[in-house]
């Protein structure tokens, strides 16, 4: 049975530019997206900055109409019948705000099971199970304007499930939060797991995706390019090796001519702090080593290693290298 | 839980809880310098001034008038804070994504500063007893009890326009501070309105406050219930108005929100 049902979903955005001479610009977000989330699946959605994923988290929460298409959640229409859509959905969009910092963290969740309908008689019982369940006992008189970001986070998730939603929508849940705090938000979401609620997770955490998704959809420029398991999304870089090689401040003139080698597949950059870490993909594993180091010449070049591709590797071919 | 329970209990905790969670003002020193002492001293300010032009006359006028007007601050400042607050605290898409009745919602952010506003003008009309020798022995203080509710309710009515304001712009400071002077003068709480040139009593009478002050000055010279009924009735229809043109201009909102994209941007 499917939870959700996503059929040519359109979302464009009309924005009026100038004040005289008024002219509409339109924005493509979500792009005749299509696909179906099992009950009790745990979906993800991956996609750079812009490429459609809040949107499409938007439009199945009920918080934005969609310019075309249609989709059922829980099996219902998430514009013509949005109110039986929210009585079985929880969503937490990134971040701390959403909560009313001046109350209690239990004041927050009283308040929201009353928006939720739920009987008072319940949510006095299921309050203290939430809080407990996601690490935040004995914290609940406290004012969440006191909480640390990952305490609020988790806040969010009591806040979800307060009405014991079939179907949650986690949109970068764990953005922002440190490596701690980010392992504990993923055990609370292995936890809902297991208690078989149907989840749509966005993230930029590649190894967070791979390790809690049963399927993942790679979206870019608010289209679906690729719907697969982690390991068949890795599959399409498993003829590939990656070279990680260590640098700073290669300049862009050099990254250009690495990319441009007939042997390299994709090079993506990551920053860290004064370093960079240029990763190579390459079908000649360690031999293309010594004519990456070639094109490099002149740079300065710490670790250098050569290993199995990973999901963010199938993610970085499959988007171009975009992210 | 049937739905009637359900709505009941929400308007209570909504009532309760938001009011708490997002009336700003709501700590012991900015409540006490914002709801207590800068009306106190705006009534005195004007009481002085006016019974200085008047020759020492109308004191009971000027009272009545500017201790009636400090419902305004709980309707126009407080109501605005409630229902505006959750632009600033980021909780509208959450506010939204649930079933609730929105009418229940809305109609509860206010329900507090009818109250807060209330006690407010009691705290200024004991002032005006104590030291400006206001005298209410020949008043029905029950009705006049009556009629602060009212006119409370009406201000509110017209905060909860303004806060609906507040939640396409964050600039209604300024528009709320502009509505809130005006009343002094087109409420009649210092300048009779029959005074004002023709087109600033058609102004006036489609305002909140103006007919509850005027009843209020009625009962304090004597008048009974049923001479200022018609006063009240007219005062919690302007009220009902400006509050059912919110809840519509509330409604709106959302659904332009959804349908533009706007929710998150505001």
């Amino acid at each position: 049975m499917n939870a959700i049902e996503i059929s040519n979903l359109n979302r464009v955005y009309r924005a009026q530019i100038g004040v005289f001479n008024r002219s509409i610009k339109e924005v493509v977000a979500v792009d005749d997206i299509s696909f179906d989330v099992q009950a009790g699946e745990l979906f993800g959605l991956l996609g750079p900055n812009g490429a459609g994923k809040t949107t499409t988290v938007k439009m199945l929460t009920t918080l934005l109409i969609p310019s075309q298409g249609s989709a059922r959640v829980a099996g219902f229409d998430v514009v013509k019948q949005a109110n039986e859509v929210r009585r079985r959905i929880g969503f937490i969009f990134g971040g701390e705000r959403g909560l009313y910092w001046r109350l209690s963290g239990d004041d927050n969740l009283r308040y929201f099971a009353s928006l939720y309908g739920v009987d008072p008689a319940v949510s006095k019982k299921r309050i203290p199970y939430l809080m407990e369940l996601v690490g935040l006992q004995g914290r609940g008189n406290e004012r969440v304007g006191g909480y640390s970001r990952g305490m609020k986070q988790r806040l969010h998730v009591a806040r979800t499930l307060l009405h014991d939603p079939d179907i949650l929508f986690l949109d970068e849940p764990t953005i922002g939060l440190d490596p701690v705090g980010a392992r504990e938000f993923r055990n609370v979401i292995l936890n809902l797991q297991s208690q078989k609620k149907t989840i749509l997770l966005t993230t930029h955490y590649m190894f967070e995706a791979d390790a809690l998704s049963d399927r993942i959809a790679i979206i870019n420029k608010g289209r679906v390019i690729a719907l697969d398991t982690p390991s068949g999304l890795k599959g399409h870089v498993s003829d590939l090796s990656v070279v990680e090689l260590e640098t700073f401040g290669t300049p862009e003139s050099v990254l250009e001519k690495l990319r441009s080698l007939p042997f390299v597949d994709a090079l993506s950059v990551e920053d860290r702090e004064q370093k960079q870490m240029l990763l190579v993909q390459t079908k000649r594993g360690a031999e293309a080593v010594p004519d990456v180091m070639a094109a490099l010449d002149g740079q300065r070049i710490g670790r250098v290693i050569v290993r199995e591709p990973t999901l963010e590797d199938a993610y970085v071919r499959l988007v171009g290298g975009q992210a | 839980m049937n739905t009637i329970n359900k709505n009941l209990y929400l308007f209570w905790q909504g009532t309760m809880l938001s009011y708490r969670a997002l009336f700003a003002w709501l700590r012991p020193v900015t409540y006490m310098a914002s709801k207590i002492l800068m009306p106190l001293a705006q009534m005195f300010f004007f009481v002085f001034l006016g019974s200085y032009a008047s020759n020492g006359k109308n004191v009971d006028f000027y009272v009545i008038g500017n201790a009636i007007q400090i419902t305004s601050v709980s309707g126009i400042f407080g109501v605005t804070m409630s229902v505006g607050g959750d632009r600033d605290a980021g909780t509208l898409p959450y506010l939204f994504g649930t079933p609730s009745n929105r009418f229940i919602i809305f109609f509860g952010r206010a329900f507090m500063h009818i109250i807060d506003g209330a006690i407010g003008v009691v705290i200024a009309l004991t002032w005006g007893v104590l030291l400006m020798g206001l005298d209410l022995s020949h008043t029905n203080l029950s009705a006049l009890g009556l009629t602060i509710l009212v006119t409370t309710f009406s201000t509110c009515g017209l905060g909860l326009l303004m806060g609906c304001l507040s939640l396409l712009t964050a600039n209604v400071m300024f528009v709320n501070n502009f509505v809130y002077f005006s009343l002094l003068i087109f409420s009649g709480a210092n300048v009779e309105v029959t005074a004002l040139p023709a087109w600033m009593q058609f102004v006036s009478n489609i305002l909140p406050l103006t007919r509850g002050i005027a009843a209020s000055r009625a009962l304090a010279a004597g008048a009974s219930f049923s001479d200022i009924s018609p006063l009240l009735v007219s005062e919690m229809g302007i009220g009902l108005i400006y509050g059912l043109l919110g809840y519509f201009l509330f409604s709106w909102f959302e659904t332009q929100a959804k349908q533009k994209g706007t929710l998150e941007t505001v």
